[in-house]
């Protein structure tokens, strides 16, 4: 096991030396097809985070589950496995982008995507960009973005994984992969599957969560070719998953929802020695219904095609000087029981220029400016620069202005819906730095972010709720990072990283935090290898979130911890035992809606 | 030096509670029939209370007790009372004797409370879907109940034996039943609609608790009350985010007969009355965020508001007050508006709990 994550400080440390090192041959990069290059070559100025325990991929149910315990970023989730939202940096779930190989992913209709619905097996690459990204990834990259990728590597490959595991509440997940692979052809293909009763006992009230199972299925295809200078790789990725939506303390509930998302993506890259093009076609559904009461027909359901065609040309002015320019058509057509039907076509033009100015210098300047949809787009700008003191410290800074375009929700829902919304707009800046001294890594940041013409559902004098432009907050915070890695001998290997977020997040009307952001987070892992065996031990603390405006009811902090083992027979087959929430603390993360006691997870993996 | 502050808070509030309780009796409260030398019933004898229905999809709802001097408010007294909290949505409270019947509409229960110390007697929670109001007719408790919100042909009065709390019998009506009001004998309940709209008024004949009518008034109606030989109806209209939008009505029934003697439509298709209430012939209501009074026997709509610029959740008229409940935002303490009629001046700005939406008068009866 490796340590869980690693910080890094992309244009810091490793990375300046990486990227210009292979500038002169970039055709050569294209080992692995990148699906993702503004984050590996444009974001020099922005801490990453970036998922490296392969394990956890194995025994998280969801990438709430690795990303609450390994990261700042706070996770609203309405009880066990039920939906589950996002406050990154203390921004709305609206304001943090899921951006799969390279697109983003969030619901058009929701504006957001609920991170228990994204299975990790179906991904090879968890990173975290944090701050605002809106220029190169477009509406919602406010707060930061979490970015999922599959790897298309021409090597010569032939991998079977299956992974089977069994725990608690009759939960049963497996997921299996195969990858074929050549120095000129790539496939993989999987399926990943969980399924919960999810029905533990509440230990405020001694009751069961009632109406709580669910299931989720992922299948995912990635293949690709590579010719001369040229690659054409296709990604695809289904999701489907059936909850039903658990009782409250103070509720029965008996209601469920069904999902469904396909995500496919066509990509053709053509290199010189100088420049390369990259052409994408891309096409996202997404389905919802929503059932009151599961045991009646009766359903609301709304659905959305997004088709995406963009060009990316990426061309290296001199040794020093990279520009990307990315010109991408989007249109969107949804509807539903609550939903008008509409359509949205924008077009977006980027321009990202990327310069070396020393040896210890880099820094990035991008434009964003979108036509044709029915907003004031705003023109986005970011800057930001990397300093190397020395190899072994940086200082990294970032400015830029960020947006959310209004969701279709929030522009057409029948009864309410405002179609003379604007989009949110934010500005926010961001100073970090980084140092690593012997096994320790050390990084703090501190960021602001101030929001204005925030949507947010407000009554009307006619008894109608409706959205409206009318929220401002100022976000403020640091992030501190410590990683240490200890090897004895040759037998044993200590990995520890620990995080801790400090977020205010203001509304400026009112003067008090926003609901649901907790001021404090702490998160921390250990992992211990010893020979075949391997532990990891996590912890996570939570602080006190306010759940009502005026901030005078809040729900309190809490402490939660978890473990586990695992064992590696043969060369590569591992059995492990995952213990959740070890001290078997009652918590609430969305108030009256109990979270898992003690639960335990045995797991197998196999790999020929 | 904070706390001496705070002390020095307490003292004052203590001084001024028992000054000012001889100053401001108003006339309209010495009418009441309050006796000489009454002890109260318990620590919330002689107040207002106000219901809450709480946050929305999750948590629980609260009773607000302020005392008649609105010097003092506690928050959340059944939970204060008896440690646990009433549920998700409490919609209505309704007096009995000594008893308080809360409708909790969300959890689907009834919980039974002494209204002066708030002490907990029974929890009624079977043959109870979606609960709204309760009205009580010899020694019966009437419930209107949406049953599914999303069916519209299961709706029902459910009727409740006091004596036992026991649902006896369920009488099926037409959709979304909400208020109900008595006169002679007869169950007057009005659909609003639920999620949807509806423009009944059930008559339920509770000798024998069977529907003998439905007379159609305006859409949706959202209060009622019995005046002289008449159930005035104030009916919304349907609003803009309906198919076709309605203006409001004011409708009268004659009881005898059950048929509309009167109606007033109100002049424009966007005008949405909502909270009539009534004190002897003068009615008042709330139309775009402005409080109207009409006298009732003049039979003519009012032109000009005598209260304007409000923001209403609910509104009660009482003793020449006019408490109106202000939800804020939904997501935070909701405050209550107190009006003296009259000067028609605020008199008075409370917080209580999130979202109120009801106010009632715990007195000597």
């Amino acid at each position: 096991m490796k340590i869980q994550f690693s910080i890094i400080w992309l244009g810091v440390l490793f990375s300046i030396g990486k990227n210009y090192a292979q500038l002169d041959s970039i055709q050569k990069l294209d080992e692995v097809i990148l699906t993702d290059v503004k984050l590996s070559d444009f974001s020099d100025g922005y801490k990453q985070q970036k998922l490296k325990d392969s394990v956890l991929l194995i025994t998280s149910n969801t990438l709430t589950d690795i990303l609450r315990f390994t990261s700042p970023i706070y996770f609203k989730e309405q009880g066990s496995g039920m939906v589950s939202s996002v406050s990154f940096r203390g921004t709305n779930a609206s304001q943090t982008a899921v951006i799969w190989n390279g697109i983003s992913i969030n619901s058009v209709l929701t504006g957001q995507t609920d991170f228990n619905t994204l299975l990790p097996q179906g991904y090879d690459d968890v990173r975290i960009r944090f701050g605002g990204g809106s220029v190169q990834y477009g509406s919602g990259a406010v707060g930061g973005s979490v970015h999922l990728t599959n790897n298309i590597q021409f090597k010569k490959t032939n991998k079977q994984t299956l992974t089977v595991g069994y725990g608690s509440y009759d939960l049963l997940k497996s997921s299996f992969k195969s990858i074929f692979a050549n120095q000129n052809s790539y496939l993989d293909v999987g399926i990943a599957f969980d399924h919960s009763d999810n029905d533990f006992t509440i230990l405020k009230t001694g009751t069961k969560n009632n109406n709580g199972s669910y299931v989720r299925l992922s299948s995912f295809l990635n293949t690709g070719i590579t010719y001369k200078n040229q690659t054409i790789s296709f990604y695809t990725n289904y999701y489907y998953g059936n909850k039903n939506l658990a009782s409250s303390l103070t509720t029965v509930s008996k209601d469920g929802y069904t999902d469904k998302n396909t995500r496919a993506l066509l990509q053709h890259t053509y290199s010189a020695s100088k420049w390369k093009a990259t052409t994408r076609l891309a096409h996202l559904y997404e389905q919802y219904a929503y059932f009151p009461d599961t045991e009646k027909p009766l359903f609301f359901s709304g659905n959305a095609q997004t088709y995406i065609g963009s060009l990316n040309f990426n061309y290296h002015l001199s040794k020093k000087i990279k520009l990307n320019v990315l010109n991408e058509i989007n249109y969107i057509k949804a509807g539903g029981t609550n939903i008008k039907r509409a359509n949205r076509k924008t077009w977006a033009s980027v321009l990202i220029w990327n310069h070396r100015l020393s040896k210890k210098l880099k820094y990035g300047i991008n434009l964003r400016k979108e036509f044709l949809n029915n907003f004031k787009n705003p023109l986005l700008l970011a800057f930001d620069a990397a300093y190397l003191f020395t190899k072994k410290s940086s200082l990294f800074f970032n400015v830029s202005k960020n947006y959310r375009v209004p969701t279709f929700n929030d522009l057409y829902w029948l009864e309410g819906g405002n179609p003379n919304l604007q989009p949110e707009t934010s500005y926010q800046g961001e100073i970090g730095t980084t140092f690593t001294y012997n096994n320790i890594g050390f990084g703090i940041t501190t960021y602001y972010i101030k929001s204005k013409n925030l949507i947010k559902w407000v009554p009307q004098s006619n008894g109608i709720w409706q959205p409206l432009n009318i929220s401002e907050t100022k976000n403020y915070g640091g992030e501190f990072t410590l990683n240490y890695r200890k090897k004895i001998g040759d037998t044993h290997v200590l990995d520890g990283a620990i995080q801790y977020g400090f977020t205010k997040a203001i509304d400026l009307e009112k003067n008090k935090q926003l609901i649901y952001v907790p001021t404090h987070k702490v998160t921390g892992n250990i992992t211990y290898t010893y020979k075949k065996i391997g532990a990891l031990f996590q912890i996570l603390k939570n602080g006190r979130v306010y759940t009502t405006t005026d901030n005078k009811e809040s729900l309190a902090g809490y402490w939660v911890l978890n473990s586990q083992i695992n064992y590696t027979i043969f060369k590569k087959q591992l059995l492990g035992l995952r213990v959740s929430n070890m001290l078997n603390t009652y918590y609430e993360n969305v108030a009256f809606r109990p979270m898992a006691n003690r639960n335990f997870q045995l797991f197998l993996n196999l790999t020929i | 030096m904070k706390q001496i502050k705070k002390i020095g808070y307490l003292v004052l509030f203590a001084f001024f509670f028992i000054g000012c309780d001889k100053e401001t009796t108003v006339p309209q409260e010495e009418e009441t029939t309050q006796e000489e030398g009454t002890t109260p019933r318990g620590a919330y004898d002689l107040g207002i209370l106000i219901t809450n229905e709480g946050p929305f999809q999750t948590g629980s709802g609260s009773v607000s007790y302020i005392s008649e001097d609105y010097q003092t408010v506690n928050q959340n007294i059944y939970n204060a009372v008896n440690g646990e909290n009433l549920g998700n949505i409490v919609q209505s409270m309704s007096f009995y004797g000594d008893l308080a019947y809360i409708v909790v509409n969300n959890s689907n229960r009834i919980v039974v409370v002494n209204r002066y110390t708030f002490e907990k007697i029974a929890v009624i929670e079977s043959d109870l879907e979606q609960p709204r109001y309760l009205t009580i007719v010899n020694n019966k408790g009437y419930v209107s109940n949406w049953g599914d919100p999303f069916i519209d042909t299961d709706d029902f009065i459910a009727v409740i034996d006091l004596d036992t709390n026991i649902v006896t019998q369920s009488i099926p009506v037409d959709f979304g039943p909400e208020k109900m009001v008595v006169a002679s004998q007869k169950l007057y309940v009005a659909h609003q609609g639920g999620f949807g709209f509806n423009n009944k008024i059930s008559v339920i004949n509770t000798i024998n608790n069977v529907l003998t009518t439905t007379i159609t008034v305006g859409d949706v109606p959202n209060s009622l009350t019995v005046f002289g030989d008449d159930l005035l109806v104030l009916c919304g209209g349907k609003p803009a985010w309906a198919d076709s939008e309605t203006a409001g009505s004011l409708v009268a029934v004659d009881l005898t007969t059950n048929t509309i003697s009167q109606s007033l439509d109100f002049p424009t298709i966007t005008d949405h009355p909502t909270s009539m209430s009534r004190e002897n012939s003068d009615m008042y209501y709330v139309l775009n965020n402005n409080v109207y009074k009409m006298d009732i026997a003049a039979g003519v709509l009012p032109q000009n508001p005598i209260i304007t610029n409000v923001s209403f959740y609910a509104m009660t008229i009482h003793n020449q007050k006019l408490y109106g409940t202000d939800a804020g935002d939904f997501q935070s303490n909701g405050f209550l508006n107190v009006y003296d009629l009259s000067t028609n001046a605020l008199l008075e700005n409370l917080e209580v709990g999130i979202i109120p939406n009801g106010v009632y008068f715990n007195e000597q009866e």
